[in-house]
């Protein structure tokens, strides 16, 4: 058996070598909009027949009920589950995915479901600042506006073309989630999008 | 015309006759394809009491809308022989069909810009080659030779590792190559019928004896239908369907430039083909729309990405503007090779399903076409183009030199 | 650009979904029992109607799920959309009627 801790030291997420540029490039001012990574989230995949008896038990689990429409997120704990179709969602926590994942897997033991832990799958980057949601418009099919997109709402839908997880926790906090592939280019997009929007940290710290 | 008068129409090419109650052989259909049959129905089989029937204007279908690349360097022999034989006709058309359409042979450029690209690139250089057709391999920096302005450096997300090239391909004026058909047959005494729709077909029994128009019956017992993005409509009112559905097919010009251009280019892998017009514009294209239309328009975000291919390829179009974009209807044939030859209905004959490149086989579909037609046998060239090739699993699949649409 | 209401996600740009063409062909029962013809039919063969066409999409970019939609080929508007479990629903003659006069030709 490996040494888990080992490996988890050696762990590198996948914006791990942009982290200064992204401090760094970060705007401030009026229309702030700071841009950093949030790694290693646990991220857990489910299928299952909404409302099923096994769904019933997941929730159990989850603490949270299983959202039903598009844009929902439920849980206020220690996880959220995101909306990604009518048989599937993403539980994104921080526990320790080895054991979340276990007691899923558990709790669908002997039903019809589909638990995977997809962790290293994603990245989060947090976009956050009164200048947030004007950057994101830049390259976000989706209307963004509060009238159509309310908070603590995720969707599926892409920025600059890459298909992204777009989870707007509040106002002025959104949380983009591209694939690990795609996250560097993500992090240069987003980059070079926030420089009209006031000066760069390091301008103004000097860095 | 210097000397005529002040709102006096120049010469017409064409008469615009009325339309007789019956013809020795009608075609259905008066875009390239449809002026090449008739002309070679007349000029190689003798046959000259017949008719183009057109809905519209005389080549206002994808005729008008093309972007004009002939070239012959397909992959399978079927397709190398029917292609080459086009591209010898095109040599010898403008002298003998007595019209400068400024067909000019200016080169292709088919760039490859990953290993397996090139891979296949070279295999097909080579099946060219044995089958006659010019062909060579070029590395990127001959391919900036040949086209000083393609980006040849390794900096960038696809880069160019070479190309295949067919010196001979090129370029001509679509509109012209119609005008001068239509003279042509006109002039051997074929009625070239406009805003005449055929609705539906006369049978007796499973033989075709006639057309319904929007300009009343006409009698044949010889049908064509030579109709491209409304193959299916017609093969329905004739009671069968063929395998082909008709997608809209994009293009766009940029204003007028200097000679900047001086070949064709294709890229299969970043998506966009660019030549620049005899007037100076700077002609491209890319694929297809993905879902089935009639509606001779297409969505913007295609657009949108081949400018992105082009302008990668080609960063000098960066300051280069917009003059505008069309589509046209292409009917696509699952192995992207058409169909040429018997239907199940005695004496009507099809071509079809050329999908975005038959503009370069339109002197070609019209020699075999005619020659279907007049004696109710294929030619060797579009024997294997049959709608059996459906049944027998015989396809000549030509995704990969067919590539970028067109 | 198409907008489409996928059932499940609202409505959405073109962008986010795939075409997958004629809706309704159904995978033949007994395949080994198909004559070449029939085969070939099944394979090759799909309508290409100028008008209403009941057709197949997937949300890739969403939820990733299949449904159906009638849209008209002439305008481009989508009529209807409907889940894989619905059946084809009736577009009335007049809603295809204003479709053609908003598209022209
Ligand atoms: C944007 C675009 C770019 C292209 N670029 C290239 C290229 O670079 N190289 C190349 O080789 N090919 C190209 N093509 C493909 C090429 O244009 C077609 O394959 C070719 O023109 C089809 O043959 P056609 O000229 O006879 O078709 P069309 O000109 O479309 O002729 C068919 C005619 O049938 C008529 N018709 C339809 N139904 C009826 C009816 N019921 N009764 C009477 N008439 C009817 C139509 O009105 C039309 O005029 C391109 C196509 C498009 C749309
Ligand atoms: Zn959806």
């Amino acid at each position: 058996m490996a040494d888990l801790t080992t490996l988890q030291g050696l762990r590198r997420s996948p914006l791990q070598d942009m982290a200064a540029e992204l401090r760094n490039g970060s705007v401030q001012g009026d229309r702030a909009v700071l841009l950093r990574e949030w790694p290693f989230l646990t991220m857990v995949n489910i299928r299952v027949e909404p409302g099923s008896e096994t769904a019933g038990r997941i929730e159990g689990v989850l603490g949270a009920s299983l959202p039903q429409q598009c844009g929902d997120v439920t849980g206020d704990g220690a996880h959220s589950v995101l909306w990604l179709g009518p048989d599937e969602w993403l539980v994104i926590s921080q526990a320790a995915p080895e054991s979340l994942v276990g007691s899923l897997q558990s709790a669908a033991e002997g039903g019809r479901a589909q638990i995977v832990d997809v962790s290293a799958n994603r990245t989060v980057v947090e976009v956050t600042g009164p200048g947030a949601r004007e950057v994101l418009e830049k390259g976000c099919p989706t209307d963004l506006h509060p009238r159509a997109f309310a908070d603590n709402t995720a969707i599926s839908t892409s920025l600059a073309r890459v298909p992204v997880l777009l989870w707007k926790v509040d106002a002025n906090t959104f949380r983009v989630m591209p694939r690990a592939s795609l996250a560097s280019y993500v992090g240069v997009w987003l980059l070079d999008a926030v420089a009209e929007f006031g000066p760069r940290a390091s301008a103004v710290e000097g860095v | 015309m210097a000397n005529s008068m002040p709102g006096e129409h120049p010469e017409w090419l064409w008469r615009d006759p009325d339309p007789k109650s019956s013809y020795d052989a009608v075609v259905i259909g008066g875009g390239g394809h449809g002026l090449a049959t008739a002309y070679y129905l007349a000029k190689n089989h003798g046959m000259t009491n017949i008719a183009i029937l057109e809905k519209g204007w005389l080549a206002g279908g994808n005729m008008a809308r093309n972007t004009t690349i002939i070239r012959s360097n397909y992959l399978w022999d079927e397709s190398a022989a029917i292609y080459e034989h086009a591209l010898k006709l095109w040599e010898q058309l403008p002298e003998e069909l007595d019209y400068d359409f400024l067909f000019s042979q200016r080169g292709v450029l088919n760039l490859a810009h990953s290993l397996q690209d090139v891979r296949d690139s070279v295999r097909r250089v080579e099946a060219n080659r044995l089958n006659g057709v010019d062909a060579e391999w070029l590395t990127a920096e001959e391919v900036a030779k040949v086209c000083p302005i393609i980006n040849i450096s390794p900096d960038v997300r696809y880069p160019v590792l070479g190309a295949t090239y067919q010196p001979r391909a090129g370029i001509a004026k679509h509109d012209h190559v119609a005008w001068a058909f239509a003279r042509a047959c006109d002039a051997m005494g074929v009625d070239i019928i406009q805003n005449c729709e055929v609705t539906g077909f006369i049978k007796d029994g499973n033989r075709v004896t006639g057309v319904e128009t929007t300009r009343g019956r006409i009698l044949s017992d010889t049908v064509g239908m030579v109709a491209a993005g409304h193959s299916s409509v017609l093969a329905e009112k004739a009671g069968f369907r063929l395998p082909v559905q008709s997608h809209p097919l994009q293009a766009l010009v940029s204003e007028l430039y200097e000679p900047v251009h001086p070949t064709v280019v294709m890229s299969n892998y970043v998506h966009v083909y660019v030549s620049q017009a005899h007037k100076g514009e700077l002609v491209m294209g890319a694929g297809v729309d993905q879902y089935n239309g009639y509606g001779q328009r297409g969505s913007f975000h295609v657009i949108e990405h081949q400018m992105a291919a082009a302008l990668e390829l080609f960063p000098i179009f960066g300051r280069a503007h917009l003059l505008r974009t069309w589509g046209g209807i292409v009917d696509v044939c699952p192995d992207a090779s058409p169909i040429i030859g018997a239907t199940p209905v005695d004496g009507l004959y099809v071509n079809a399903g050329w999908g975005t490149g038959g503009f370069k086989a339109t002197p070609a579909a019209g020699w075999v076409m005619a020659h279907t037609m007049a004696t109710g046998e294929s030619h060797e060239l579009n024997q294997p183009f049959g709608l059996e090739r459906f049944t027998t699993g015989h396809l000549i699949d030509e995704h990969g030199a067919a590539g970028v649409a067109h | 650009m198409l907008q489409i209401k996928c059932p499940w996600c609202g409505l959405r740009d073109e962008t986010e979904y795939k075409y997958g063409g004629q809706a309704h062909v159904a995978y033949p029962e007994d395949p080994a029992a198909l004559s070449d013809e029939e085969w070939a039919q099944y394979l090759f063969f799909r309508d290409n109607p100028k008008g209403p066409f009941a057709e197949r999409w997937v949300h890739s970019g969403g939820c990733r799920k299949w449904f159906n939609a009638v849209r008209d080929t002439r305008t481009y508007e989508v009529l209807a959309v409907y889940t894989n479990n619905d059946p084809r629903p009736e577009i009335s003659p007049e809603i295809t009627a204003t479709g053609v006069a908003a598209g022209g030709q």
